[in-house]
């Protein structure tokens, strides 16, 4: 029976409609099934109390690579990135610490604070500008396979070795020690204000089980200090709307370009005959049948519950069984009924349309890190937070407000398991956290949805919650990702195919590994 | 009256570098601050009658081609039966060998499923050393010229000389980056095993077990060592310092001259370039080359007026990570400890006894660490020297080396006072006492060094007698920094053989060999 798709993408996250959107405008007859009846994944914005509208999960964007912007016209379905102005950091002395998009105000901030940071910090910005400029190809770059012997891969891995001749000796030793290092060793040797290293050691924690002190948290600094909005780098945005609204215009773009989208279609699973997939089972029992079947799901359900794992080589499986997810944030999500007044910088002001950060020391970060390292949630969590009504008011009602508050650490595997007194128990220390620091807090809130890594698992379907499809760990990246000789999108079973954050390059709004999968899946005829 | 060479310091780097170079025919002279010879392996007097080699705790690797380099007879050497115990709770130990077999049936009462893997996993750890090892015998490529372009292929010359698949080494890429906690939970279930093995990975690191990294610790210290022998190196039966003798002979032989108590204290400069020392009497000695097996702190920050030295690479040695978090404490027995439980005791106590029995017993203990404490209940290792090596003790007494781990260095609050230093002693016997309740009423003296003793007593920067963590950003074409890893300093004439250089601690004679056959080359 001939059938009415040429590719079937499961599941309607960013990475897989970006994949849609390319295989349909390359002539493919394209068909998205999203389990829930919104698209998006984990980019989502939901009305979640009457009148508030919440980037329920993921709640800024940097990463949206500029080509796919491009190329799917994102602007022109809806794509509108209203950029953060700054970040905030209450210190335990009352005063604080800010950056500012206007590079001499921060660094008046800074000098007032430490006028050798201030000198430093202009250095360092350089620094690492030039080694995200460095690394930003790699993210547009198909892993080679060091193992292989296959002319592309070779060519992959000379390409991957070039790459890094052309940095010279002072920037790749700086990205070597990036690589390995600890986030906080690697600042210290740069700067020596500690709320300081905290803030920006906090980026390199973001959705890994790492502590600052630990190597291999370094990196993931780098990879923050990618973002790109316009041009301009370490930039970080909202969208307006919310970032459902990026998953809608991608989604736009999709259907612009032919493909379908349905939404309460939940894929059960992946249909094999032969070696070969040949469509999908939904939870209904409809099959609907298509030559190439593309998972957007992260790799424990792509290889482990989507297929028979039997019918895959028992070292994959294994390698997948030993992924590393290890879900550690949370999300607390507050309507407000007013403003919150911080008492580092009372009242109203331009700080409250920017990000503030909860990160006043090192071992402030790295207490929390012990808490969650012995299975609790962080007493005293690390905290990144935006108030979105105040640069798109239209989030909420007028003179009310939506707060997003990203938590660190909350650890997937809690002593005795998540539920709902546990649950209620980590938005507690979140609010009795923030009080300290806005006073009045605690009475303006008029909503809360607090969301354990259990709950983000439960709701996007992510494993163990872990925001990024699995960790960002330097042994889970690039032709490591999610698999040794299995990180080209290709999966042992002919036609079927990956295109999740699980795969190259990985976390955060970025929409490169959806890209990169519809590209080699165009290559040929699979 | 002038030389060739000059080489600082006689610990088995220097004596290794200066017998090579005077094997290329330069006239060399190797100054020892201290009086006795031989580093590492060096035996003190700390109590009457009793000695011990604190830091020879754990043998090291040397390397065959510098065995043969340096002429050396083949030594006759001693396994212990037991390589390393590990307590698991409720007065039982879980006891390992250099037998794969017998040490799989150890493990089996602890866990069936643990038993059936450890010959597979200890046959992976051999072949990933296994690429160190090769790598450890070649000069750290040359990043400064062509980046990654050459470390691509020499790891492909190691894979080759160890008959390795490429698909090992994708493995090998991949486990080395990784906590060692992550690696283990890959494959064993039992918390004692787990521990055994953790514990060989964080040795001299300051961090702990579920830190990124902490495998390279693993490997680094497997290498040299057949499948099985988890830390288990054959030792010298003829005691600790005979390596060292054996290599300053060698030297001898070769017309080194070699004086100790003869302290370097400034590297002496002559238009642009090394000119020779001065030592601490005011004697100067002059020599167009001068290889320091000092660390690289005590080297170029310490010896060398810094107007010579550019601040960037000045600030690079500034921030080498020393954080010697160790302290080793000798006991004077007078008597043999009993160990309940322990089979095969008390011979076994001639191996290693490690004492957390769980990993997350090493991650609390390396908390302490990061905030710049010293553990509550630190990681203790513990070895019997005196059934090694029994002329350390009168006879009928014994001598206990114990390492605990952690005691940082840089302590947050206070320093490292007489008070603090006992308060620690005492920490370390009531741990080894919870395992031989006996202990405490044999114990006539001991001696506890603090990394800041250690730093005092061996000149090592921060109390880090390994001169630098052996971590990832600290290797190969890193170590000690950049723009000095291929022994060369930007001084000209000045060349760094010691320990802080590729490829760094734990391999006797490793860095000074491959130093000196720089220089030599250097000279051609």
């Amino acid at each position: 029976m001939p059938s009415r798709y040429d590719c079937i993408l499961i599941g309607g996250g960013h990475n897989a409609l970006v994949a849609a959107a390319y295989l349909a405008r390359g002539g493919r007859r394209v068909l998205v099934l999203e389990r829930r009846p919104l698209v998006g994944g984990a980019a989502v914005t939901e009305e979640i109390f009457p009148g508030f509208k919440f980037s329920v999960f993921s709640y800024v964007v940097s990463l949206l690579r500029p080509e796919i912007i491009r190329d799917l016209e994102l602007p022109r379905h809806g794509l509108q990135i209203l950029p953060l102005e700054s970040t905030i950091v209450p210190l335990d002395n009352g005063d604080h610490l800010g950056f500012w998009s206007d590079p001499d105000q921060s660094r008046r901030e800074l000098a007032r604070h430490s006028p050798h940071d201030a000198e430093a910090a202009t250095l360092f910005g350089r620094l690492m500008h030039h080694m995200a400029m460095a690394v930003k190809p790699i993210l547009a770059m198909v892993p080679p396979d060091p193992a292989s012997l296959a002319p592309s891969d070779l060519k992959g891995m000379l390409k991957f070795a070039g790459h890094f001749r052309s940095l010279g000796a002072e920037r790749f030793h700086a990205l070597y020690k990036l690589m390995t290092m600890a986030a906080a060793d690697y600042l210290d040797e740069w700067f020596e204000l500690d709320p300081l290293k905290a803030t920006k050691s906090a980026s390199g924690i973001i959705g890994t089980f790492l502590g600052p002190r630990s190597p291999g948290s370094a990196y993931v600094l780098l990879h923050h200090y990618m973002g790109e909005i316009d041009g301009a780098f370490r930039a970080w945005g909202f969208q307006k709307g919310g970032t459902g609204e990026i998953s809608e215009a991608i989604a736009r773009a999709a259907r612009a370009a032919g493909a379908e989208i349905r939404t309460e279609a939940a894929v059960e699973r992946v249909l094999v005959r032969g070696g070969r997939a040949t469509g999908v089972a939904l939870a209904s029992g409809e099959e609907i049948l298509a030559p190439v079947v593309v998972s957007g799901l992260d790799p424990r359900r792509t290889f482990l519950e989507l297929v028979e794992p039997a019918q895959l080589p028992d070292e994959l499986v294994q390698a997948i069984q030993r992924f590393k997810f290890r879900g550690s944030s949370g999300k607390v999500n507050l309507a407000l009924s007013e403003l919150p007044d911080f008492r580092c910088l009372p009242g109203v002001g331009p700080h409250l349309r920017g990000a503030v950060s909860i990160s006043p020391s090192l071992d402030y970060l790295e207490r929390a890190y012990d808490d969650a390292k012995y299975g609790e949630f962080s007493r005293e969590p690390y905290m990144d937070i935006v108030i979105p009504s105040m640069i798109d008011p239209g989030m909420a009602p007028p003179g009310q407000h939506v707060m997003s508050c990203f938590v660190q650490y909350a650890p997937y595997h809690l002593n005795g398991g998540w539920n709902d007194a546990r649950r209620e128990a980590f938005g507690d220390a979140v609010v009795n956290t923030l009080t300290r620091y806005a006073p009045n807090l605690k009475s303006a809130i008029i909503g809360r949805q607090v969301l354990s890594p259990a709950d983000i698992e439960r709701i996007t379907g992510l494993s163990e919650g872990n925001i990024f499809q699995g960790e960002l760990a330097l042994h889970q990246l690039f032709f490591l990702r999610p698999a040794p000789a299995w990180a080209r999108y290709r999966t042992p079973i002919r036609g079927y195919w990956q295109c999740g954050a699980g795969t190259h390059p990985g976390g955060g709004i970025m929409g490169a590994s959806g890209r990169l999968a519809a590209l080699e899946i165009l290559k040929g005829r699979g | 009256m002038g030389c060739d060479a000059i080489v600082i310091g006689g610990g088995l780097n220097g004596l290794t570098a200066a017998a090579t170079l005077a094997r290329g025919g330069l006239r060399t002279v190797l100054l020892e601050r201290r009086e006795g010879l031989g580093g590492l392996g060096r035996t003190t007097e700390f109590a009457p009658g009793f000695r011990s080699a604190p830091l020879a705790l754990e043998d090291g690797w040397l390397p065959p081609p510098v065995a043969r380099a340096l002429e050396l007879k083949p030594p006759e050497l001693v396994s212990p039966e037991v390589t390393l115990a590990v307590p698991a709770g409720g007065g039982e130990w879980l006891a390992l060998s250099r037998d794969l077999g017998r040490s799989a049936e150890a493990i089996r009462r602890f866990s069936p499923r643990d038993a059936e893997r450890w010959p597979a996993f200890c046959e992976q750890l051999a072949r990933h050393a296994g690429v160190l090892a090769a790598l450890y015998l070649l000069p750290p490529p040359d990043i400064d010229t062509s980046a990654l372009g050459e470390v691509l292929p020499l790891l492909g010359v190691a894979r080759k000389l160890r008959g390795l698949g490429r698909r090992d080494m994708v493995e090998l890429l991949r486990v080395m980056p990784m906590a060692v906690q992550e690696l283990l939970d890959g494959w064993f279930e039992s918390p004692v095993l787990q521990a055994a093995i953790a514990a060989a990975a964080i040795a001299g690191l300051r961090q702990g077990p579920r830190s990124g990294g902490t495998c390279l610790g693993l490997l680094h210290r497997q290498v040299g060592l057949p499948p099985g022998a988890l830390r288990g190196r054959a030792y010298w039966k003829a005691g600790p310092e005979a390596l060292g003798e054996a290599v300053a002979a060698t030297a001898r032989r070769r017309g080194v001259e070699i004086r100790a108590a003869a302290d370097v204290v400034r590297v002496l400069t002559r238009d642009d370039r090394v000119a020779g020392v001065a030592l601490a009497s005011g004697e100067e000695l002059s020599a167009p080359l001068v290889l320091s097996s000092a660390d690289p702190a005590r080297t170029l920050l310490g010896l060398v007026d810094p107007v010579w030295l550019d601040p960037e690479f000045l600030l690079a040695v500034r921030n080498i990570k020393f954080r010697g978090s160790s302290a080793l404490v000798s006991f004077a027995l007078d008597g043999m400890p009993e160990f309940p439980g322990l089979a095969g005791a008390p011979a076994a106590a001639a191996g290693l006894l490690s004492l957390s029995g769980s990993t997350e017993a090493l991650e609390r203990a390396a908390d302490a660490a990061k905030y710049g404490r010293v553990s509550a209940r630190p990681h203790v290792e513990l070895q019997l020297q005196s059934l090694r090596w029994p002329t350390l003790a009168p006879a009928g007494k014994h001598v206990a080396v114990a390492r605990a781990q952690w005691a940082p260095y840089a302590l947050r609050e206070g320093s490292w006072d007489a008070a603090r230093r006992a308060e620690l002693g005492d920490r370390v016997t009531a741990l080894i006492a919870e395992h031989a309740p006996g202990f405490p009423g044999l114990v006539r003296e001991r001696e506890v060094l603090t990394p800041a003793d250690l730093e005092q007593r061996y000149g090592c920067t921060e109390g880090a007698v390994g001169q630098g963590e052996m971590t990832l950003d600290q290797i190969l074409f890193m170590r000690p920094v950049p723009g000095a890893s291929r022994y060369a300093t930007p001084l000209e004439g000045l060349y760094l053989c010691g320990a802080g250089s590729h490829p760094g601690p734990g391999i006797p004679g490793g860095p000074g060999w491959l130093a000196a056959k720089r220089v030599l080359a250097d000279r051609r």
